[in-house]
């Protein structure tokens, strides 16, 4: 099978499977649990065959990349919205990962979830998810890249409100989506200002030859504005920067999303991007430095709450957010396949510790009880060679979780609410409502 | 003249008129209603069918055309009568409800099929007919949203008057008819006349009239009819209007609890981007907002008549404090809900990001600032969105709500046809846009004809 039918097949599988089950499901039809157990496994084992092949037919063939073009998705007068994609040096690892963890994740949410009421929703999140995950990867151009990324993003706010009937999870799920939306903004205006400036979004028009020896193709101010932009929109999808407070409220959904969608893939997804533009991140010293800052005060803020979380997934979950920000200032400071490495390997890590989360505590309390109740504690804390005043800020800066959520209730929501509220003097009340 | 080979546009109007009479007072009102509703969706569909982008008269009633423009859109509506009638609650298709719907649906089909300007006054002011008679019962809706529709339609026939009468004074015209876009629509600052019909008035025959979108089609119309350079420049601030009542609509509505006036800014705000995309003057802009339309309409008659078959199952949605929970009980409204809600605001791989994209397109290559508020809007729209569905679906539910059915088939089948032609239709959007493409390639010559570039 030619390379041009196998990358097209690795997208449709999973979006055609969640078409269909859904379908199925709103016309009131179902499969059984173990039936879905069964698709899951064969649809994974299925892609990972497909992975494989694409990697052995790009290495047989001395192929450093694989573009393929599946047409124009729309077309109205001189303009089209092509669909291209895209396997390289960069993507292939990242699809490889994304087919392996979402695959692991759900071989293990079969017996997570068994007889949970959503399970079936679960795997329908999880096969939407894995297309959006995928196109993000293997796009070839912004344009393309949204389209998996906002399908991530709906996926990630469905899981995270998974346990419905609980209003923190529904709460938190509206701060995601809300993160997400804003974030997305700036992914959004830099897509239509690449295309007022410079026509075209594609990678191949944004940047010459192949990542990583790449080049940048966007220049002046136009390309610095362009470049600040997707950095603020992969700060707000890895949860760096402005945007670092949803990662903790979306430890809401249940492990093994969490697993996949904040310790694997999802959470890397901006990483990815950056990975992707750094020629043009590198062409200014400005949009250098944001990402190196960005990267650099997440990680801080991110160790220091890390240490002090009362429980083990918000734990982890800053330590997931610590380590992108470290790798987001690899990435400012050039080290590109460095960076790849890092996130890779920290995605297997951090899936591993997420799946283990569930059972760890009771095996430590396990081991604890076998122990006589004489485990030794952890070793010494670097903080402990700071003056103790400082210690003493820095524990009420991380008990404060940076202070995050204050800072936007009260200089963003409520100043939004508030010109919301005023607005409605151009409407009269209306009369008391009979109830109908 | 070039004439339909069948009088179908006579025996779509003459079928949703023999509804309005047999229905009024049939013992079954739904069933005589839905078979109207049905014969003339055959009808528009046969004629829409047979035009494919040309323009044909009416053989018997030569004063009503198919073309480009509304013939796709006529037999949208009929299909979304058929859809409203069949999901329409016990309670809300009783006595003369369902009479009242097909008028509705009458007039509006009347003001699209019109070929000239007196079947298009027609039409509007019989839109007003069903709530003056009273057609539903005690839910009458408020003066101010009676007076705004009143006032379009007196806006409108000085409109045709003066342009008769004074053709001298051609901007006299072009101004009644922007008045009678701006009040018709509800841009702001008159969009509260729209809030309160969606709170206070029977929502079901409000979404049908309001997916109607009679300002857009005035405009459409009078953009081919390529009226005069003052025409430009009233086009150019109706433009503007849209994009601030898109951007105020999506901000006011942080500020808003009740599902019903919630669901009111979501729609408002969502159904301005189709104005705002049509006087861009370019393909993309006029082909985006002529592919809204279908998507305004589509989703939002599936998001209003979810909303209402949640009222009558548990009584009351209003109390801002709770969530209701209701998904627990009604997984399938949820999932429908969320569909219909994430097309309208644009997710990628529904036909309503196709739409906005093209809209968006338009915009930014006449005004890059109005293209950024209506970004921003979007965003802000599919907050306001989560909220809702939050609030209707999620969190604990209340004790008083102790069983309450899923979509029950008649729901389910509509609501899957709906999802369907959203979801599909994203995948596969040439297809849609390509049945607007016609009409949009006619607006823009002709309004370039008059801008001369």
């Amino acid at each position: 099978m030619p390379l041009k039918t196998l990358i097209p097949l690795l997208i449709a599988t999973p979006g055609a499977l969640f078409l269909a089950l859904s379908f199925l499901w709103l016309l009131g039809g179902g499969v059984t649990e173990r039936v879905m157990a069964r698709i899951t496994k064969v649809t994974y084992l299925f892609l990972l065959l497909l992975v494989i092949m694409i990697g052995w037919r790009m290495k047989a063939e001395g192929l450093h990349s694989v573009r393929v073009m599946l047409g124009d998705w729309f077309t109205v007068g001189h303009y089209g919205y092509p669909l291209p994609l895209l396997i390289d040096r960069l993507s292939l690892p990242l699809v490889g990962m994304t087919v392996v963890l979402a695959g692991i994740v759900g071989s293990f949410s079969i017996r997570y979830l068994h007889r949970d009421p959503g399970f079936y929703r679960f795997f329908l999140l999880l096969h939407l998810f894995t297309f959006g995950a995928l196109l993000i990867f293997i796009a070839e151009s912004l344009d393309l890249l949204i389209v998996g990324w906002e399908t991530v993003a709906i996926t990630s706010v469905l899981l995270v409100g998974f346990f419905q009937y609980r209003p923190e999870p529904v709460r938190n799920a509206l701060w995601v989506f809300a993160s997400y939306r804003v974030a997305d903004l700036f992914l959004l205006l830099a897509i239509f200002l690449a295309h007022h400036w410079f026509d075209t979004t594609s990678w191949t028009g944004m940047l010459s030859g192949e990542w990583p020896s790449c080049q940048s193709q966007l220049h002046g101010t136009q390309g610095t504005i362009v470049a600040a932009l997707l950095v603020i929109a992969a700060g707000g999808k890895s949860s760096q920067g402005p945007f670092c407070g949803w990662l903790p409220r979306a430890m809401e959904g249940p492990t093994p999303s969490s697993a996949v969608f904040y310790g694997a893939i999802s959470i890397h997804a901006g990483a990815y991007l950056l990975l992707r533009i750094e020629p043009l991140i590198h062409q200014s010293w400005g949009s250098r430095s944001l990402v190196i800052i960005i990267g650099l005060a997440t990680a801080f803020l991110g160790t220091l709450v890390h240490r002090t979380s009362a429980d083990a997934k918000t734990s982890l979950a800053y330590a997931a957010q610590t380590q992108i920000g470290l790798i987001f200032a690899e990435i400012g400071f050039g080290w590109t396949t460095f960076a790849l490495i890092h996130l890779v390997s920290h995605a297997m890590l951090r899936t591993l510790q997420f799946l283990r989360t569930p059972s760890m505590l009771r095996d430590y309390h396990r081991v604890h009880s076998a122990a006589g109740g004489k485990l030794s504690p952890t070793g010494s804390q670097y903080e402990s060679l700071l003056p103790s005043s400082v210690q003493l800020w820095l524990y009420r800066l991380a008990l404060g979780r940076g202070f995050y959520d204050a800072i936007v209730e009260r200089w963003i929501v409520a100043p939004v609410q508030a010109v919301a509220r005023w607005l409605a003097i151009f409407e009269p009340t209306a009369p008391a409502k009979k109830k109908l | 003249m070039l004439h339909l080979s069948l009088p179908y546009l006579t025996i779509a109007l003459a079928s949703l008129l023999g509804g309005v009479l047999a229905s009024w007072k049939s013992a079954r009102p739904r069933r005589t209603a839905v078979a109207a509703a049905l014969l003339a969706f055959i009808s528009f569909l046969a004629a829409a069918h047979e035009a494919d982008g040309r323009s044909l008269h009416d053989p018997l009633l030569p004063c009503f055309l198919a073309d480009g423009l509304n013939a796709v859109p006529m037999a949208f509506y009929a299909a979304l009568t058929l859809i409203v009638l069949v999901l329409a609650p016990r309670r809300d298709a009783a006595a003369q409800a369902p009479a009242g719907m097909l008028l509705i649906s009458l007039s509006i089909q009347v003001a699209y099929a019109a070929a000239g300007w007196v079947p298009m006054v027609l039409g509007w002011w019989l839109s007003c007919l069903p709530f003056a008679l009273g057609m539903f019962g005690d839910q009458r809706e408020t003066r101010l949203t009676s007076g705004i529709r009143l006032a379009s339609c007196l806006a409108l026939t000085a409109a045709v008057l003066s342009a008769t009468f004074f053709a001298e004074y051609g901007t006299l015209s072009v101004l009644f008819v922007t008045l009678a876009v701006v009040l018709r629509k509800g841009l702001f600052p008159l969009h509260a006349g729209v809030v309160q019909a969606f709170e206070c008035g029977p929502l079901l025959p409000k979404a049908l009239l309001f997916n109607g979108h009679l300002g857009v089609v005035l405009v459409a119309r009078t953009q081919v009819a390529s009226l005069s350079e003052s025409a430009h420049h009233a086009f150019e601030f109706l433009s503007l209007a849209a994009v601030a009542t898109v951007g105020i609509a999506s901000l006011r509505a942080f500020a808003e609890s009740k599902p019903r006036r919630l669901l009111a800014f979501l729609c408002i705000s969502q159904a301005s981007f189709m104005l705002a995309g049509i006087t861009t003057a370019n393909a993309e802009g006029i082909t985006g907002a002529l592919t809204h339309w279908l998507v305004v309409a589509a989703a939002s008659t599936g998001l209003i008549c979810i909303v209402r078959a949640l009222e009558v199952r548990v009584s009351s949605t209003e109390d801002p404090l709770m969530h209701l929970g209701l998904a627990a009980k009604a997984p399938r409204l949820a999932t429908f809900f969320l569909i219909c809600g994430l097309a309208l605001v644009g997710l990628p791989g529904t036909l309503g990001y196709c739409a906005e994209e093209l809209i968006f397109h338009g915009m930014l290559q006449n005004h890059l600032i109005a293209g950024i508020v209506l970004l921003v809007a979007t965003v802000f729209n599919a907050i306001n969105l989560l909220r809702l569905y939050n609030t209707l679906f999620l969190g604990v539910l209340p004790k008083h709500v102790i069983n309450i059915p899923d979509a029950l088939p008649r729901e389910r089948w509509p609501l899957t046809a709906c999802i369907l032609f959203l979801v599909l239709g994203g995948l596969m959007p040439r297809v849609v846009i390509g049945w607007r493409s016609d009409a949009a390639d006619s607006i823009e010559k002709a309004v370039h004809a008059v801008s001369g570039h």
